[in-house]
């Protein structure tokens, strides 16, 4: 693309694939509909339709964490209308990563946290399935919503990670930086 | 047919007979050898010498020299320096280190404005793949995590900075957790943990092979969350200072308007990533669309010392074929789990979880001696095995643990768990950057640096995993450090003093080129 002159400062970002600022409809010249795609993931063919699609525009709730275990009624208090999804599936075929972003939007409505989770987890925000909801589902925004609280709130306690706090906090590495630190203040310091 | 099909067939028929096999690791004086023969670090040509500014008579490569005796977009114009803007913290760059840095200072009760050259979030913290060090294994610890990174970073590292590193490592992990970071996790709710190269023990946090996604994600639903000012697609072009080397500000443009931004800043903290779109020595890279290293040229003019200057990491498996994906990065964790590296006779050359400079000077070393596959582009490269991985670990381990990697080769019609791809060196990462003390303050005053911007934490040679975890824990340090030195400051003199210095010297050393910088997008992209 630059090659050919165009500028593109506003639709690039990774190059990668996953940060969701390049989405695009592509049409092979010998299909009769386009499909969406991120075009640093698409490759060009000759003849190939390519029109570039806004970014996300859609706002995000101020969605705090609660201090408590969430229940279901914590996703639904700052996304509402989620429950409004009449499952039409438009979601799920504009989804450019292949998420089946329907069903995520049924795992929110029966509150089972891992699922979405795990639906959402390659989710790159790029607000398709919202601009495209006709109910005003914001699939991409209750996702992250829904796995942050599933992290914050993980059924069983990493314990190796809080031990490993405490015997920081308890200075139990002290002797053994001393005698690191002055054996490899030197560059040749045996290590 | 052709020589690559013959090749990749002979990687396909020896898959079973190589799944046990051994692979003899490097003695270090081996390694040493190899490294200095092939590692593009060690190749003269490549590199200049600094001749003006505070590392002066120092070397770096061409194309990071050039940027640093470059001259500002705003010598000799005169641009009203009345401030638009006046905040206590200006973060720059919209990446894991800044996005932390907000956090932090914002808590911390700072006023708080983010600039960023594209959107928030979208950085080569968002690219992250493989994970997370932190020293969580009951048989590891932070001093062995110490030892590993040292050892890593060919004993150049500076300790303070690495030993604050490791030793925070373990509460920042808890922060993000907190926060909602989803990481693996085993059946008793304990993290899960992967192996790396350079590490003697499994240390890497992560989330599948998007790591790098989901704290970008997390963190900017943060951002958004604590109503954090960003201003997107309004880079940072130039620090303003007071003219006695105190940073008080900086020089915004939004590039939709072409609108400059003046903002005043008791504090700026620097945190915008690496240089991998400098393309150093023609290498392609993985890095984002944003890496142009403008904290560099930037801070250097203000009269910041840098360090390390003269090392980047080369990341031994960057895809090569298809073209389309040339530079794409193949995480680490892949040779982790038991993919083979071969050349074109299908032998393997190197034990694949040396450290990266090693791995790489040996991908580099098989295609120099005519051991390397030609792609139709004209590429060089060798085979990464990974169907070997299934194999190891189990059918349907790259479809659970790589699902982005499976998916970007299958977007070109390449299925990784049954064919083995093409790979060689990209320029992945700044090992160096601009010196900072454990607060992250540079020697400006007032001016902090976090992330890949800054130098010294990871000496010659980043470890696996190194990265993100030093995105956190310094990302907060410069907040904290940025919002406390900002509640005793008073808003500085804002001008433009330091260039005229700068000129003065370029002038004495004889600099005559005409580069502007910072470079802000890459050199093939039409600015017009
Ligand atoms: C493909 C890939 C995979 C990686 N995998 C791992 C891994 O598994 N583990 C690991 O630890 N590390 C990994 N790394 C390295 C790690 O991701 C980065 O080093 C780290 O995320 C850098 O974070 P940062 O915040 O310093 O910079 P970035 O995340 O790059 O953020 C920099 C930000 O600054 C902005 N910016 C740049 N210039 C300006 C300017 N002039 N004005 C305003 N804003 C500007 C950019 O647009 C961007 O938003 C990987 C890197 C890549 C590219
Ligand atoms: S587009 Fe909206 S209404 Fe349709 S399935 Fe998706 S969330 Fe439900
Ligand atoms: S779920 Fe929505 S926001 Fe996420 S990748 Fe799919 S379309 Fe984009
Ligand atoms: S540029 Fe980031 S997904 Fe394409």
């Amino acid at each position: 693309m630059w090659h050919l002159g165009h500028t593109l400062l506003g639709k690039v970002g990774c190059l990668g694939g996953v940060c969701g600022a390049c989405t695009v409809m592509a049409r092979p010249s010998d299909q009769a509909l386009p499909k969406t795609a991120l075009a640093c993931q698409t490759m060009v063919s000759e003849g190939m339709e390519i029109s570039f699609l806004p970014s996300d525009a859609s706002k995000k709730a101020l969605a705090l964490l609660p201090e408590a275990a969430p229940s279901r009624d914590t996703l639904f208090q700052y996304y509402p209308e989620t429950r409004r999804c009449v499952a039409c599936q438009a979601c799920s075929s504009i989804c450019p990563q292949e998420i089946d972003v329907m069903a995520g939007v049924r795992d929110v409505l029966m509150g089972d946290l891992p699922a979405v989770a795990e639906r959402f987890d390659s989710c790159v925000m790029c607000g398709l399935c919202a601009a495209v909801c006709e109910s005003t589902v914001r699939p991409h925004r209750v996702g992250l919503y829904a796995r942050r609280l599933h992290g914050a709130f993980y059924p069983q306690t990493p314990s190796h990670l809080l031990d490993r706090i405490d015997e920081i906090s308890a200075g139990r590495y002290q002797a053994e930086w001393s005698d690191l630190m002055e054996a490899s203040s030197s560059d040749k310091g045996n290590v | 047919m052709g020589k690559m099909e013959t090749s990749k067939k002979r990687v396909d028929d020896s898959r079973l007979s190589r799944k046990n096999e051994d692979m003899p690791r490097l003695s270090p004086e081996e390694k040493d050898a190899l490294v200095h023969r092939y590692h593009p670090d060690y190749k003269d040509e490549a590199y200049a010498e600094i001749r003006i500014g505070a590392n002066k008579g120092e070397r770096t490569v061409h194309e990071v020299a050039r940027l640093l005796e470059g001259e500002s977009p705003f010598f000799e114009k005169s641009v009203p320096l009345s401030p638009t803007h006046q905040v206590d913290v200006l973060i720059v760059g919209g990446g894991g280190a800044g996005a932390t840095a907000a956090l932090a200072a914002k808590a911390a009760g700072a006023s708080v404005l983010m600039s960023t050259k594209l959107r928030l979030g979208d950085s080569n913290t968002v690219m992250a793949e493989g994970g997370m060090q932190v020293a969580v294994a009951p048989e590891d610890s932070p001093v062995r995590h110490f030892v590993d990174s040292l050892k890593g970073g060919q004993m150049a590292n500076d300790r303070t900075l690495l030993r604050t590193l490791v030793e925070e490592g373990p509460s920042v992990a808890k922060w993000l957790i907190d926060i909602g970071v989803l990481f693996d996790r085993e059946g008793d709710g304990n993290l899960s943990l992967r192996a790396g190269g350079g590490s003697s023990l499994p240390r890497l946090l992560r989330c599948k092979d998007y790591t790098g996604l989901e704290l970008m994600r997390v963190l900017k639903d943060c951002v958004l969350n604590e109503e954090i000012n960003v201003l997107e697609f309004s880079p940072v072009l130039e620090l303003l200072t007071d003219g006695e080397g105190t940073c008080t500000g900086a020089i915004l443009k939004n590039l939709d308007t072409g609108k400059l931004i003046v903002v005043q800043a008791k504090t700026v903290i620097l945190a915008t990533g690496g240089i991998g779109r400098l393309h150093i020595q023609g290498f392609p890279t993985s890095n984002h669309y944003g890496a142009t290293g403008d904290a560099l040229s930037m801070s250097y003019r203000a009269g910041a010392v840098l360090t390390l200057q003269d090392t980047f990491q080369y990341h031994p498996t960057g895809s090569v074929f298809p073209e389309a994906m040339a530079g794409l990065l193949v995480t680490e964790a892949i040779r982790s789990a038991g993919a083979h590296l071969l050349n074109i006779h299908g032998e393997r050359f190197v034990y694949e979880l040396e450290t990266r400079d090693a791995v790489a000077s040996a991908v580099i070393r098989e295609c120099q001696e005519g051991r390397g596959v030609e792609t139709p582009a004209g590429r060089k490269g060798v085979w990464l095995d990974m169907p070997l991985v299934d194999l190891m670990n189990g059918e349907g381990t790259l479809k659970n643990r790589f699902p982005n990697m499976v998916r970007q080769f299958s977007r070109y019609e390449i299925n990784i768990q049954k064919e083995p791809v093409l790979i060689y060196p990209t320029l992945h990462y700044q090992n160096g950057g601009v010196k900072i003390n454990v607060d992250c303050e540079s020697s400006i005053k007032n001016l902090f640096v976090a992330g890949e911007a800054s130098g010294g934490i990871h000496g010659r040679n980043r470890l696996m995993g190194n990265s993100l975890l030093d995105i956190v824990v310094y990302g907060k340090r410069s907040g904290n450090a940025a919002s406390r030195r900002a509640e005793e400051a008073a808003h500085g003199k804002l001008t433009l003093d330091h260039l005229k210095i700068f000129h003065e010297a370029r002038k004495a050393a004889g600099v005559m080129s005409e580069t502007i910088s910072p470079l802000l997008f890459p050199d093939y992209v039409n600015k017009n």
